[in-house]
């Protein structure tokens, strides 16, 4: 499994996602790759989080801050 | 990473080039005091890590004397390495000429690297950073060490934490925890500035702003009294054991420690029992009103007769309503329930003409004087006349009491009425007070006498101590004031906590409230990526604390597991790691239990095992988590074992898996008579995969460094 896809499960596993997004086991993505072509948002969040800052040339902070705020935004209108 | 081949040049005892062929597994050094071990570690220390600093120092003094006036030598630590399949040489060197006799100049060092790909081509780099890529220094860090105080390197605060998130997997989500702090800022700060556009709240909301900032001044405050205080409890219960330790009868003092614990917690417990509060009741409490208690009376029935007289007249304005009203629906019945032209229709102006006129001019009749029709339309003026006072009258529909002021009144005096009642209890309440108040300082009284004696118990044991007198005193005298700081300092740590949870419990309900108007002012797509971004940051901080716990949990079994292996027929206890937080670091401790009961002051053996064990330990999860062995070289790491222990220590780690070189003294033997240095049968019986003996060449003059020569026999 690549780090990418490790450090994912990871954060998956904390109880928040079953807790309070109600996810089932197979809403959970298993790899960074299906995890950025998520519905929901959280998930897909982390992932570009993970996609940014796992790159061979990682990802600026502002550049960063951009990214997931412009997603999660379009995502809540 | 395999260390291959060692080359020491002309350095210090080592004159000459000496070359150390070792294995990938156990590498055994053994060497007299003062024939070469240390320098041995000396010269790769000063490989991987020494300076130009004081290098006319590490010139081999015989070298130099065999140098001819006005020709050169070198200097020179090399190691090669074998990684990734492929072999890379590192080499520190400087040159020395030899002016006069006892006069040299010295070149600035040079260090050098050189890469061997599998077809055996060799290219020349940057040994620094060649160096930095193969063998870090964080890694060098944990991999030498010099002596057993040299192994404890988990004295200081940080040194394990360091570690931990070196080796183990929390280190990769150290940025992730960074940036979702990073990332809920930025999101909190979008939202607040969205809220400020919105001005209706800007006063409270600032308010709020400064409110949650003085909260996380006072949290911040509390936290670095709280790491202190803990600080100093620690240290105190730390002495407190450790005189402790000087006692005999350590069992006895350790249960009437106990027993004295429990009767201060009596007392104290006594003590928040009892509450000599009175005045609240007195006075707070208003029990001086029950003493105007008739003038309560006079009041009740004045606002009594009050309610019924304003009950008669409310009475007496309904019925006339009911009246008015009837007569209303009365006139509507008259005219057969036809609806009537609008007031106003014909205008005041015409009636009075017709009315003047005495003719309708509407159905073009004569309306004589008091005939129906001339009494028609002056009923029609009348009512036009009456709309135009039709607002005034409408006041007269108001309420007959405008406030409820009687009705307030009422119940006044029924709150009153019932504060009585309670009022009239206090005495007795104050009474029985006294007499459990009595009670519980007559509790604390015994138990101060029970607790005396519980002292003056403990100090008999600790007067049957192990320490000389003078010595005794003072520590019994601090032990007692140890005692009482430790008190103390919990009675603190207890303020502090319980300040905390205000502040804490202040913090989220000024929070809750900024929340609650951002819902009401911000932008709601901000706001709901600011939730997003919350939890995200909980998830990537609460993952990082797993890792951190996972990997120590995985540490503390593998060190244990070495330690019994290393222990194996003696007793050892647990090794215990305990994680705490200090400011917004997690410290890792150390510590040697028995059931849950730490040991002060073990042997040094022990403790030597303890930290070889932790070592070891950190340097499997190590592999595990690198995919890469890094060597550990240990001079004299088990000065304090004995040689079975020391044999069954190198047993144990051949075993490993890493590359190990020990330079020990154990295994050498001098024969009495030809004062010989041979090596002992034993040495035999001891597994490994490769053992040289350093010795220095015989004979020499223990007066003269230049007659001084360490030879390498492979053994």
């Amino acid at each position: 499994m690549a780090r990418k896809d490790e450090i994912l499960s990871s954060f998956l596993k904390h109880e928040m996602f079953t807790s309070k997004y109600e996810l089932k086991k197979s809403d959970i993505p298993s790899t960074v790759r299906e995890a950025l072509a998520s519905d929901i948002p959280i998930v897909k969040a982390i992932a570009l989080v993970i996609e940014g800052l796992e790159s061979p040339t990682p990802i600026s902070d502002p550049a960063l801050n951009t990214q997931i705020r412009q997603y999660l935004q379009e995502k809540a209108l | 990473m395999i260390v291959t081949k060692i080359s020491i040049e002309n350095y210090l005892c080592y004159c000459g080039i000496k070359d150390f062929e070792l294995s990938d597994g156990l590498n055994i050094i053994l060497g007299e005091n003062g024939e070469g071990k240390t320098k041995f570690f000396e010269a790769l220390d000063w490989l991987f890590n020494g300076n130009d600093d004081g290098l006319e120092l590490l010139v081999s003094a015989k070298a130099l004397e065999e140098t001819e006036v006005g020709k050169s030598l070198r200097v020179q630590v090399s190691i090669v390495v074998e990684q990734y399949e492929e072999k890379k040489i590192i080499t520190k060197s400087f040159l020395v000429k030899k002016l006069k006799a006892n006069e040299c100049s010295i070149s600035n060092y040079m260090l050098e690297g050189t890469e061997e790909n599998k077809s055996g081509e060799r290219v020349q780099i940057d040994g620094k950073n060649l160096l930095d890529r193969i063998f870090p220094f964080q890694i060098r860090k944990y991999s030498m060490f010099k002596g057993e105080a040299e192994l404890d390197i988990f004295k200081s605060d940080g040194a394990l934490t360091n570690l931990i998130n070196l080796f183990s997997d929390a280190k990769h989500y150290d940025k992730y925890s960074e940036k979702g702090i990073f990332l809920r800022e930025k999101a909190e700060r979008a939202v607040e500035d969205s809220t400020k556009n919105d001005k209706k709240n800007e006063s409270l909301y600032k308010k709020l702003e400064s409110d949650i900032k003085i909260a996380e001044n006072d949290k911040y405050k509390l936290t670095v009294h709280l790491d202190s205080t803990d600080e100093e409890i620690r240290k105190l219960e730390g002495k407190l054991q450790a005189a402790e330790s000087h006692v005999k009868n350590a069992d006895a003092l350790e249960t009437i420690n106990k027993r004295i614990k429990n009767i201060e917690d009596r007392i104290s417990d006594l003590n928040g029992k009892i509450d000599e509060n009175y005045t609240t009741s007195l006075f707070d409490e208003n029990w001086i009103a029950v003493n105007f208690e008739t003038i309560h009376h006079e009041f009740a029935e004045k606002i009594s007769l009050f309610s019924i007289e304003k009950r008669k007249q409310q009475s007496e304005f309904d019925k006339q309503k009911g009246i008015k009203e009837g007569e209303r629906k009365a006139k509507a019945e008259l005219l057969n329930n036809s609806i009537p032209l609008p007031i106003g229709v014909p205008s005041k102006a015409h009636m009075e003409e017709m009315i003047k006129d005495q003719l309708c001019k509407v159905c073009n009749r004569p309306a004589k004087k008091d005939s129906e029709p001339y009494n028609f339309m002056m009923e029609r003026l009348k009512e036009y006349l009456t709309s135009q006072t039709h607002d005034e009258e409408e006041t007269n529909d108001n309420p007959l009491y405008k406030n409820d002021y009687t009705n307030r009144l009422v119940n006044l005096s029924v709150s009153q009425e019932d504060n009585l009642k309670n009022l009239r209890g206090v005495r007795t309440r104050i009474k029985d007070l006294f007499k459990f108040n009595d009670a519980r300082k007559k509790d604390i009284e015994q138990l101060n006498t029970e607790l005396d004696g519980e002292k003056a118990e403990r100090d008999k044991i600790l007067g049957n101590s192990s320490i000389a007198e003078e010595k005794l005193v003072d520590v019994l005298k601090n032990y007692n004031a140890w005692q009482g700081d430790l008190k103390q300092r919990n009675h603190e740590q207890l303020d502090y906590n319980s300040k905390m949870k205000i502040v804490l419990a202040e913090l989220k309900a000024k929070k809750e409230e900024k929340d609650t108007i951002d819902l009401k002012s911000a932008n709601k797509s901000l706001i709901k990526t600011r939730a997003i971004l919350r939890d995200i940051e909980t998830i990537f901080k609460d993952t990082k604390e797993t890792k951190f716990d996972e990997f120590i949990e995985k540490l503390q079994g593998k060190s244990n597991s070495f330690f019994g292996k290393i222990n194996i027929e003696s007793f050892r206890g647990t090794i215990v790691f305990t994680k705490r937080i200090k400011g917004d670091k997690s410290i890792v401790d150390i510590k040697l239990q028995e059931d849950g009961r730490t040991f002060y002051k073990p042997n040094q053996s022990l403790l030597t095992s303890m930290h070889i064990s932790i070592l070891f330990a950190i340097s499997e999860l190590a592999s595990e988590t690198k995919e890469e062995n890094f060597p550990m070289i240990f001079d004299a790491p088990t000065s304090s074992f004995g040689e079975n222990k020391t044999a069954e220590f190198l047993n144990l780690i051949y075993e490993t898996e890493n590359q190990k070189i020990l330079l020990i003294k154990d295994f050498l033997s001098t024969e009495k008579k030809t004062k010989t240095l041979t090596i002992k049968k034993e040495f035999e019986h001891v597994k490994r995969n490769k053992a040289f003996w350093v010795k220095l060449e015989r004979p020499f003059d223990p007066n003269n460094l230049k007659t001084i020569n360490t030879q390498v026999i492979t053994l």
